[in-house]
């Protein structure tokens, strides 16, 4: 008897059903996509947020004081302590390899040029985009490009593999009035490090940065090795990866790591916290000092907490509105049905019987609305993820039971209080149609 | 005939009040529906216009991304002091987040050399945010005893907080102690730096009103930082001013992605609440067949059926928008204090696009349900087929 009710009932208001199916479909669309994206949304603007450039320095760990005044080091280079150029390979070997983005070494030595009284300045060696092959990755390339993508540079960075190519920074270059396409030549203060100690450069490019490079000169770091008699050396990695804002527990074991309890430690190591990839660095690189770039670490910490807040929000905004959409659509079909439900009445139902009918109606059309939803915001959230972020949004199972769950309690929640009311009405009132 | 049509209007008008009067509950759920879609969308829409200059105070938190120093002709490297406070007073207040003049030395204390700044440190405060040192902030700008350590200089020189250290100058003619009120840890230059007040600085350098470069952190969206740096040295000479480019460059990349970001899922729940409230309208129209039949029984026009729906629903749909706007300001002011602790302001623009769109998706949901009910035939519903 019941069954067939509840098969007669769907037959007879079809098109009703079918709305109220698609409105709980519509719904649970929205709360997928804003589901899918509130997921997301941190790791893609963290991705994001590594145009501010990297947010680990590492430099060797007894590393003198740098005497530096304006980008230039004033410190001799003998007696220093220096990375070998050949363990950056280890930092994209951490447990966290995945989330390296990129590196960039440097090694900075005060020169002179010839025929220019232009004072001390910084020659900065480095990677621009160089070819570092790892194990795992045979084409593996990184470098300043990559680390640094505000670096901007008028005419053409130099080759990697060049000893005679440079970038000249903006200042210094408008100082000694030169261009690009020009050669300079420089002098090594000596020191008594060996080297060649004379180089000249062709200046490929100016560069741009609005901090110290805007008064250095930056080169392959082989050519700066070379000039300076540290083969195989640099004085500091920066290292950009991917990183999840900071929580309490990763301050705790900022401020002392011996203080974390064994699970807390595992927690922390294995969670991708600036300061536990400083650490992992730490350990892999030998003689090394990892230190998170607390302005881009912190910052970038500030930045997706608020995004993060931001989407819950909306994301609740959003549901409650499309719950009250579902509730009164529910609303309305049932107040529809009162002489339905009188005529029960008259013929002896039950009221539990009557908010069974409608109990069971209203799951139905939850489950399939939030079926149907689930599969159009799944693509609606991956058009999102294309048009903002250029990249698909991961998948989460999580949404699924999440999205129908909502979707039945919204149905329900529209079902119960009409029908209620209607069956405390008397059965002649509702058959007389008042 | 003016007799029959006033005659007529009044007839509608009647029946309009009717209709809704009747069905007070109903009308109600559609009112209260509309309220809901029409707040929500005004609410997103306020917030999304809102939302470049707030995040661009958010990205505050990045530190400085304007850089003020001397001209490349200026013959000791340095610029005036009177210049940078030109500068800084000719920003508005409410665009500028902080700044603060450095002036470097070396100087040597206990152990070796070490490099000294003078700073502002109400204005170093505002433009590093991410400094957190560990004891305090130095609070005051006259305070001549106490100084800010990097890590790694307190590390190599044995210094922790509220240790005395002694600093000379290069040539030994000035000769001060300091307490170290705080050790900061940057993973920057500032780590083997240790920062003064700039009224100390100027004594032991003895360099007179003259500083070595200045940080700003300024609110600007976009190329706003390159207008500024041009405006700055056009009206300056002798300072040098540009934008650092790792933060204002970023910011202005970081600030496209969120707009997108939050267009976009403005226009998704835009989308979907109109088609809710249009289910929900296409419902209540489909509901009052009968009622068609019967006035199309006592003679009633298809003009006369379109007219008197339309109506109904734009009546309700005003009052609904109309509740709307209210609650959605208030929605907005709540969205905006959780997520930016800051009041969302009332742009003029955005009350007339709510109750554009909330009209149109109601007339449009209106629109397929009366078709039908125009083809309606009187006697087969006045039956109960």
């Amino acid at each position: 008897m019941y069954l067939r009710m509840i098969r007669q009932s769907f037959f007879e208001g079809r098109k009703r059903k079918a709305l109220a199916a698609i409105t709980v479909a519509l719904a649970a669309a929205l709360i997928t996509t804003l589901l899918n994206l509130s997921v997301d949304v941190g790791d893609k603007m963290a991705r994001e947020m590594k145009a501010y450039g990297s947010n680990i320095r590492v430099v060797p760990k007894s590393e003198n004081i740098p005497l530096k005044i304006g980008g230039v080091d004033f410190n001799p280079l003998k007696g220093r302590d220096y990375l070998d150029e050949t363990e950056l390979t280890k930092i994209k070997d951490i447990f966290w390899s995945n989330n390296i983005v990129g590196m960039a070494p440097f090694l900075d030595v005060p020169v002179e040029i010839a025929g220019k009284d232009a004072g001390r300045v910084s020659l900065i060696g480095t990677y621009f985009r160089k070819s570092m092959p790892l194990p795992s990755d045979e084409d593996y390339r990184t470098g300043v490009r990559i680390t640094h993508p505000y670096w901007q540079v008028t005419g053409a960075w130099p080759d990697d593999e060049s000893a005679s190519e440079v970038l000249v920074g903006r200042s210094l270059a408008q100082r000694l009035g030169v261009a690009a396409g020009e050669t300079i030549h420089v002098t090594r203060p000596t020191d008594g490090t060996g080297g060649s100690g004379q180089a000249s450069y062709r200046i490929t490019g100016i560069l741009a940065t609005g901090e110290a490079e805007d008064n250095a000169i930056v080169a392959p770091l082989g050519a700066v090795q070379g000039l300076a008699g540290l083969a195989g050396k640099v004085q500091s990695v920066s290292v950009s990866a991917l990183t999840i804002p900071e929580n309490e527990l990763s301050r705790k074991a900022i401020r002392d790591q011996d203080s974390l309890s064994t699970s807390e430690y595992d927690v922390w190591y294995c969670s991708a916290f600036v300061s536990s990839i400083a650490h992992q660095i730490e350990e892999a690189v030998i003689n090394a000092s990892a230190r998170p770039v607390w302005q881009v670490a912190a910052g970038e910490g500030v930045v997706i907490g608020k995004l993060q807040v931001l989407m819950l929000v909306v994301t609740l905004a959003a549901f409650a509105s499309a719950a009250m959409g579902v509730s009164s659509l529910m609303n309305t079909a049932v107040m529809e049905r009162a002489k339905e439900i009188g005529l029960m009445k008259a013929l002896g139902a039950a009221e539990w019987q009557i908010h069974l009918l409608f109990l069971t109606e209203a799951v139905i059309i939850g489950v399939v609305g939030g079926v149907l939803g689930f599969i159009a915001g799944s693509g609606l959230s991956q058009a999102v993820g294309w048009a903002v972020f250029g990249s698909t949004l991961a998948f989460h199972w999580i949404a699924v039971p999440v999205v129908i769950a909502v979707s039945v309690a919204t149905a329900l929640a529209g079902s119960i209080l009409p029908a209620r009311s209607i069956t405390r009405l008397m059965p002649v009132e509702v058959l007389y149609g008042r | 005939m003016a007799v029959n049509s006033k005659l007529r209007s009044a007839f509608l008008w009647r029946m309009l009040v009717k209709a809704l009067t009747v069905r007070k509950g109903r009308a109600a759920i559609a009112v209260a529906s509309i309220m809901v879609g029409a707040a929500v969308v005004f609410a997103l829409t306020s917030l999304y216009l809102d939302i470049s200059r707030k995040m661009s105070e958010e990205l505050r938190a990045y530190g400085a991304n304007f850089f003020v120093g001397p001209a490349a002709s200026s013959p000791d490297r340095r610029f005036d002091l009177a210049a940078y406070r030109k500068i800084v007073a000719s920003i508005p207040e409410e665009k500028l987040a902080g700044a603060s003049p450095f002036l470097y030395g070396v100087v040597r204390l206990d152990l070796g050399n070490a490099v000294l700044a003078g700073v502002d440190f109400s204005g170093l405060k505002a433009i590093s945010p991410y400094w957190q040192p560990e004891g305090g902030w130095i609070t005051v700008d006259f305070d001549e005893r106490n100084c800010i350590v990097g890590r790694g200089l307190a590390d190599k020189m044995e210094l922790t907080v509220g240790k005395t250290v002694t600093v000379f100058n290069r040539d030994k003619t000035f000769r001060t102690e300091l307490r170290v009120k705080g050790i900061v840890e940057t993973g920057e230059a500032a780590d083997e730096q240790m920062f003064v007040n700039m009224s100390l600085a100027k004594k032991i350098f003895g360099t007179g009103e003259r500083i070595d470069l200045a940080m700003l952190s300024v609110v600007a969206e976009g190329t706003e930082a390159d207008a500024l740096a041009a405006r700055i040295n056009g009206q300056f000479p002798g300072v040098e001013a540009k934008p650092i480019r790792k933060i204002s460059q970023s910011d202005g990349r970081i600030l496209d992605k969120i707009e997108g970001f939050m267009a976009l899922v403005a226009a998704i729940i835009l989308v979907i609440t109109t088609l809710c409230v249009n289910a929900i309208l296409s419902a209540m129209v489909v509901e009052r067949t009968p009622e068609i039949g019967l006035m199309k029984a006592l003679g009633a026009d298809d003009r006369a059926i379109v007219f008197q729906f339309l109506a109904e629903t734009v009546l309700i749909c005003l009052v609904g928008v109309g509740l709307g706007l209210l609650v959605g300001f208030a929605l907005a002011q709540v969205l905006g204090q959780t997520v930016f602790s800051a009041w969302v302001s009332l742009r003029p623009l955005v009350v007339p696009l709510t109750v554009g769109i909330s009209l149109v998706a109601a007339i449009a949901a209106a629109v397929i349900p009366i078709r039908s009910a125009i083809g309606v035939v009187p006697a087969r519903v006045l039956k109960g087929e």
